[in-house]
């Protein structure tokens, strides 16, 4: 007995798929193929009636943007830190819940809400805790007779700002994908080590850390490309600023489009970055997609 | 060797209160602030106070809490017809064999793998062109549309799990499709539905950029409100901001606590987006 054989049913089972994916099509593949159209249109809202084929103008455009390579810098200078931020974090509380603590998975749970929680909330609490009339950070530092640090309006430390609340966001989803890791190396390999004689120093290094580095790579991958977009707490944390210190990527295409209605360019930025992501989920693929759906399955 | 035990659940302790450490404190200032009267805002060193909850009643209350019920309402309703087109279409995907399938199958997951600002200009004109600029309707529209692809490929993994014996058998027995789908497969993946469900619901609850420039004032949803409060790094109402925050995070607290595994396990797929 096989599906195949249903016949008339199969008609039916294939009409119930349509609508989901006539729905995608619509509102996810057909938009981001017009994006690429629009790239190479003329279009500003204010000034364009009609969007207007303008064949590589906005690509050259594009190569000689200072702003956006400006952009493109900070956007990694954030990817590159909070990642490794994360990793470092992920690798010990992953370590940690794979050592069996007591009310491990309640504990889990409540480690897991920042990254659950609206990016936008994390934002208004970070904003919260670096405000130099309601926050803590700077009373602390007033108290303790610490440097006055005009936190989020300095390049370096609104960067700095930013990082801190990406690493408390997202640290626990690096802990997760690390400690599922964990979880399937065999006991008897540390008991094993141990009976010889083994610190914990070199349980993590000799046993742990050989067995999780794929993971490790995966991990570090989708937060750094996850990063490298980042917008939400931008909006709500600087606002770009002080100046474009801040401006990431993201932000940058969104001031094109929606602050100088320069739809076209900002659709020609959108196709450049999505080039860029292109390339680097084909390397990525090719070197830890069987990783990957390992992990999914 | 009881020795080593001993360090073993001291280290332990240490490990709780660390994580602790690190996860609370933020969220629990935004409660504090938004639990202490305006007269004691800039007094930082005041940590005990008789609470206020005047700001929380004005939420319920007054216009203050319009985007909260927006976001309730926008994210429920998209959630649930994702849910509908989603479970059809996983059905099909796991149980059917049939030419082009892994090809239509990637041609739903590609989405995953563009972020969404691609789709962010196009859906913007869109919109306009059909009068639903700053509508429920248009929201409920694209929360539909953006849960699809994460919904299906969660669905499919629990749907997978079911033996295809028990559905062969039915059919074998002249249960009609319809039957075989609502009798034997959904009930048996309702923790399926569940998870997708609730994933769906806090993505959406959680979205910002497209509720950003698809409303201005009618449909604004709880993280555009709160965007509203908080442009740029100076803010001035610490005590509005503060309950917004809270409150959008209410439900996200009530679905972790009530569904940490399927969450878990939904999220380590989820997050494989990129």
């Amino acid at each position: 007995m096989r599906w195949a054989t249903l016949g008339r049913g199969r008609l039916t089972f294939l009409l119930l798929a349509l609508p989901a994916i006539l729905y995608v099509v619509a509102w996810r593949i057909a938009p981001a193929l017009y994006t690429i159209w629009l790239s190479f249109n003329q279009y500003n809202m204010v000034y364009d009636a009609q969007p207007q084929w303008n064949h590589l103008d906005n690509y050259l455009r594009l190569l000689q943007d200072s702003g956006l390579l400006e952009a493109l810098k900070l956007s990694v200078v954030f990817a590159l830190a909070t990642t490794a931020v994360e990793l470092v974090v992920g690798l010990v509380a992953a370590a940690f819940f794979d050592s069996d603590p007591p009310a491990r998975n309640l504990l889990l749970g409540v480690f897991l809400l920042p990254m659950i929680m609206a990016p936008v909330v994390v934002g208004t609490a970070w904003s919260a805790l670096f405000d130099q009339t309601v926050g803590p950070i700077p009373y602390l530092l007033e108290v303790l007779h610490g440097p006055h640090i005009p936190w989020l309006a300095t390049p370096f430390s609104a960067m700095f700002g930013l990082v801190a609340a990406d690493a408390w966001e997202w640290s626990p989803l690096m802990t997760l994908l690390l400690f599922s890791a964990m979880q399937v190396i065999p006991r008897e390999q540390y008991e094993a080590a141990k009976v010889d004689g083994a610190t914990a120093g070199q349980l993590f290094l000799r046993i742990t850390l050989p067995q999780v580095i794929g993971m490790v790579a995966v991990a570090a991958g989708l937060r750094f490309m996850d990063a490298f977009l980042e917008l939400d707490k931008v909006f709500v944390m600087t606002g770009g600023g002080p100046g474009t210190s801040t401006q990431f990527v993201s932000y940058f295409v969104y001031k094109q489009a929606f602050q100088s209605y320069e739809l076209g360019y900002a659709s020609t930025v959108i196709t450049g970055l999505l080039v860029l992501l292109a390339i680097a989920y084909t390397l990525y693929l090719r070197n830890y997609g069987r990783k990957l759906t390992s992990v999914v399955a | 060797m009881i020795g080593g035990r001993q360090r073993r659940r001291w280290g332990h302790w240490l490990g709780i209160a660390l994580i602790l450490l690190w996860t609370l404190p933020p969220f629990l200032y935004l409660v504090l602030l938004s639990v202490k009267p305006e007269r004691l805002m800039v007094e930082r060193s005041v940590l005990l106070f008789w609470p206020t909850i005047e700001r929380y009643r004005e939420i319920v209350v007054s216009d203050l809490g319009a985007p909260i019920w927006n976001s309730l309402l926008t994210s429920t309703v998209g959630a649930a017809l994702t849910l509908v087109l989603a479970v059809l279409a996983a059905v099909t995907f796991s149980f059917l064999d049939f030419r082009g399938k892994a090809a239509l199958f990637l041609l739903i997951l590609l989405p995953r793998m563009f972020p969404p600002v691609t789709t962010l200009i196009p859906i913007q004109l869109m919109l306009k062109e059909l009068g639903l600029i700053d509508t429920k309707t248009a929201l409920i529209v694209l929360f539909t549309g953006f849960q699809i692809p994460l919904a299906i490929w969660v669905l499919r993994a629990f749907l997978e799990e079911i033996p295809r014996e028990l559905a062969e058998s039915a059919a074998i027995d002249g249960a009609s499709l319809p039957t075989i789908v609502s009798r034997i497969l959904l009930p048996l993946a309702v923790p399926g539905l569940l998870a997708a469900f609730i994933l769906a619901f806090i993505f959406n609850w959680n979205e910002f950029l497209f509720p950003l420039i698809v409303t201005s004032f009618n449909a604004k949803t709880g993280s555009v409100a709160i965007m509203s409060f908080a442009g740029g790094y100076k803010k001035l109402q610490w005590g509005s901001l503060a309950v917004l925050g809270v409150v959008m995070t209410i439900p996200v607290i009530l679905f972790v606590m009530a569904f940490r595994a399927a969450l878990i396990r939904g999220f380590t797929a989820g997050a494989l987006k990129g």
